[in-house]
């Protein structure tokens, strides 16, 4: 497939360029031509700090939870070093691959119990880890020297050869960092980075979209960790001492405040918040006891008004620049494929507390058909559709798509299958344009996000804008060209059932579930609506609409189910449908007689 | 025999003053669906509050107290104007930093005024140890306990029979049902937020005279909080209490059974467990979004 256009450049890829190689590239000048001794350990320091921080944007900035285990980390990998070089003599090589490994190990072992959590049940799981991380090092002091701590920390030596304290030790712990910034951008400057994005603002829409959420919370977990850990190596080598201050509560702020005010997304938001708060205590003195006080109003201060942290505001004015954004060529998206299967439940039963939701409910898909679903509110429509996208699961009953049994996939692994689904109110994050959104939805399908895609440059350059195209394709026959690269936040409702569509389309889904789509359509829209679906249904997808807007419904749908109370109470043609007594009774009637 | 009983006893208040605590904590966490994350800090100001009135006033701990509460209070409404209206339509990690930040203020303004060093506070009343038979009670233990359960019953009591504890209930609810019901959604949280200061407060005051206080005290109370909010239940505040009482008996028996940290670290492990049993809590708060 080749393509004459050129890639949209989105304002959200902005901070994540080259900024920070320049920053890198400053220090580098100034570390070699004008600073002291002392500058140069104060440097070094930060180094360490950055290094810490950019681990740290994996799973607070990108995954977007907030971890307290960030310090434990950077204690652990500082502790391993300590142990293993001065006890038993180790060479650079292997204690700092272990520095690493130790709490990568630790972040995997706890991930299972930790990573299924969400908010505040995440935050406190992780200060549980760290305070034990504490006890531990602090209690068992024939190993770590207990309070005091662990002293003559040898210096780095590579290969057999030292490398001494001053400007080598900075250029060897700044060179570190760099690489640490390279792997960040690498793996997060693709489509991987604007699933974090997705992922972290609307969970909703991240199963939406098929996202293995809990896959990439692990990845970003294990990645703190191990950055976390290389970063306490280094500090262990160039302070020298490590004691169980490494491991405090203060360590793990300061961390924080770092990501916070530099800017918890950006690369060189990292490297500014550790310089920035490394040499801020340093250069005033007289804040000295201050330094935490000053850091906790600072960081009070970014959260509430700049939460983008400093990269944030020095993008700003340069992210203006970027925001004409041009819809690629589109690239023809074949919709009927191998994949067209029947939908079978049988039996669906949920029960909401004493309330039966959904009653033994049998329904059948076929490929191509419209299926209209109807009932009064609270009939069990939307639960219906929650099970059959796997966001709810049945307490009874069975699933089958073609061959496959659905009971037990979670929402994402149902969205893959090839159950696509559109919501009441629309799941579209607010920031990313249509375009973004469709391109990541099908980056998503061809199994295209994670680090190790990333890693491999699978989910950028080339790839991408193939993705881009077929997006642009699938937005193009859902009547959205122009608006594509709004963001969606800014999209009116009859444009936003478009982008769910066209969301749905780029799974190459078997079956769409659409939630009451015609909601505040004009005539005219609600037509252009009614014309999709037929056609998507005329390429041999399945579609359930639940709709309570019959005259848009009954010529759309080819078959109708009528819920009430949790029961199927009616099925048929939509003709059949309006002179059925049941339907009439429970439903219709009230639509139909004046109250 | 009477040790067990003097150990139960200083258990149960231990885990009275926790239960101070973790009240607060779900207040704030039903009214915002964010945690304070400055909740132990909280209590170490309560705690300094009360050490720093002392030398001021000589009359027992028991009077200070309401003066601590109402400074307390206030400095929770300077809290939720802070650390929280402005973040009001942002995730709830933004409330998380924000606490954070606070407590971290609220630790090195401590620092810098009253200094490293434990400070402590006259008992709540009289210092002398009761004597019953051949058992010797502390004074403060039962008076902890009884000031405890005053303040905890008040609670229940606003939230349960009166007007404003219904106010507060549908705000943690639904907050956008009870604004369209014209309850004062926004003084609804600044109140939960008072609340929990308070009762922090209070905390703090009865703690320091047996505890002492230092600026860091609180950094290992929220997670005592949060644990008994997690054995309790989120819904009940008898819940809270229960797991409160549990945390404090359990931490004061094993604290003299073996050690003060094997005490911790088997609290802290069980956390984890529960967590991983248990993974949703007792609170599902993964069902649905608010639309």
């Amino acid at each position: 497939m080749t393509l004459a256009a050129a890639p949209p450049s989105s304002p959200r890829d902005f901070g994540n360029d080259a900024s920070w190689a320049v920053l890198l590239l400053g220090l580098g000048v100034y570390a070699s031509a004008f600073a002291s001794p002392y500058g140069l350990r104060v440097l070094t320091l930060a180094g360490c700090q950055a290094l810490l921080v950019l681990g740290y944007q994996f799973i607070f900035g990108h995954a977007g939870a907030l971890s307290l285990a960030q310090g434990a980390f950077f204690g652990l990998g500082a502790y391993t070093t300590a142990i293993l070089s001065t006890r038993y003599h180790w060479g650079f090589e292997a204690t700092f691959s272990l520095s690493i490994l130790m709490p990568l190990a630790l972040a995997a072992g706890v991930a299972l119990p930790v990573l299924r959590l969400a908010s505040h049940y995440f935050a406190l799981a992780t200060l549980g880890l760290a305070q034990m991380a504490l006890l531990l090092v602090v209690n068992a002091g024939d190993w770590t020297g207990g309070a005091l701590g662990l002293t003559g920390v040898p210096g780095i030596a590579i290969l057999g050869t030292a490398v001494p304290r001053g400007l080598p030790l900075a250029i060897t712990v700044w060179g570190a960092v760099t690489l640490g910034a390279w792997l960040s951008r690498r793996l997060t400057h693709g489509l991987t980075g604007t699933a974090y994005a997705v992922l972290r603002s609307d969970t909703l829409a991240a199963s939406a979209i098929g996202l293995a959420q809990t896959q990439l919370r692990f990845s970003a977990f294990l990645l703190s960790a191990g950055f976390a850990g290389a970063a306490g190596a280094l500090q262990a080598h160039t302070v020298g001492v490590v004691s169980s201050e490494t491991l405090e509560f203060s360590v793990m702020v300061t961390c924080l405040a770092m990501t916070v005010i530099g800017g918890s997304t950006r690369i060189v938001g990292a490297l500014l918040g550790a310089l920035l708060l490394t040499y801020l205590p340093e250069w005033l003195r007289l804040l000295q006891g201050f330094a935490l006080l000053a850091y906790g109003a600072a960081l009070l201060a970014m959260i509430i008004l700049a939460p983008e942290g400093l990269a944030g505001v020095l993008g700003r004015a340069r992210a203006h620049r970027r925001q004409d954004a041009v819809l690629p060529l589109s690239a023809p998206v074949a919709l009927r494929g191998s994949r067209s299967a029947t939908l079978e439940a049988r039996g669906l039963t949920k029960r909401f507390g004493g309330v039966l939701a959904l009653d033994r409910v049998d329904l059948v898909i076929e490929p191509g058909e419209i299926l209209g679903l109807i009932g009064p509110n609270g009939s069990g429509k939307t639960t219906l559709a929650n099970v059959i996208s796997g966001l709810v699961a049945p307490d009874d009953g069975a699933m089958r798509l073609g061959s496959r049994g659905l009971r037990g996939l979670g929402a994402e692994r149902i969205a893959r299958a090839g159950i696509a689904r559109g919501f009441q109110t629309p799941a579209l994050p607010p920031s990313l344009s249509a375009l973004e959104l469709v391109a990541l939805t099908r980056a998503s399908a061809g199994q295209r996000i994670g680090f190790l895609p990333a890693l491999l440059g699978r989910d950028t350059g080339d790839e991408r804008r193939r993705f881009e195209a077929e997006a642009a394709d699938l937005l193009g026959r859902v009547g959205l060209s122009s608006a594509a690269v709004r963001p969606c936040g800014t999209l009116p409702p009859g444009l936003a059932w478009r982008v769910e569509v066209a969301r749905a389309l780029a799974l190459d889904p078997m079956l769409i579930i659409l939630d009451e789509p015609a909601v505040g359509l004009g005539e005219r829209e609600q037509a252009e609506l009614g014309a999709t679906l037929r056609e998507i249904a005329g390429c041999g997808i399945a579609l359930l609409v639940i709709e309570h807007n019959l005259p848009f419904l009954l010529p759309t749908a080819h078959r109708i189910v009528v819920l009430d109370q949790g029961r199927v109470i009616a099925k048929g043609k939509p003709a059949e449908i309006v002179h059925d007594p049941a339907a009439i009774a429970a439903y219709l009637g009230r639509e139909r007689l004046p109250a | 025999m009477i040790t067990t009983l003097q150990l139960t006893l200083n258990g149960l208040a231990l885990g009275a003053a926790y239960a101070l605590v973790a009240l607060g904590f779900v207040l704030v966490l039903n009214a915002t669906g964010a945690v304070n994350f400055a909740q132990g800090d909280l209590v170490m100001a309560g705690g300094y509050a009360a050490a720093a009135l002392a030398p001021l006033m000589p009359v027992p701990g028991l009077a200070l107290l309401p003066i601590v509460i109402a400074a307390m209070a206030l400095l929770g409404l300077a809290v939720s104007a802070l650390a929280f209206f402005p973040l009001m339509r942002r995730p709830a990690t933004a409330v998380f930093v924000s606490t954070i930040a606070i407590g971290l203020v609220l630790q090195n303004a401590a620092l810098t005024l009253f200094g490293p060093e434990p400070r402590t506070a006259p008992p709540v009343w009289g210092s002398e140890p009761l004597r019953w038979g051949g058992l010797t009670l502390s004074h403060q233990a039962i008076a902890v306990i009884s000031v405890a359960t005053l303040l905890v019953s008040g609670q229940g009591w606003l939230l349960a029979r009166t007007r404003l504890g219904r106010n507060l209930r549908a705000t943690a609810q639904d907050r956008e049902m009870a604004a369209a019901l014209g309850i004062p959604v926004r003084a609804m949280i600044a109140l939960s937020f008072a609340l929990a200061a308070a009762l922090a407060g209070a905390a703090g005051a009865l703690l320091v005279n047996q505890f002492f206080v230092t600026p860091t005290a609180g950094s290992a109370l929220i997670l005592k909080a949060y644990i008994a909010v997690v054995i309790g239940g989120w819904g009940s505040l008898a819940g809270a209490v229960a797991g409160a009482l549990l945390v404090g008996l359990f931490e004061t028996v094993v604290a003299a059974a073996v050690s003060y940290t094997a005490a911790s670290a088997l609290l802290y492990a069980s956390l984890l467990l529960i967590l991983l049993l248990r993974p949703q809590g007792l609170f599902g708060e993964t069902a649905g979004r608010r639309a």
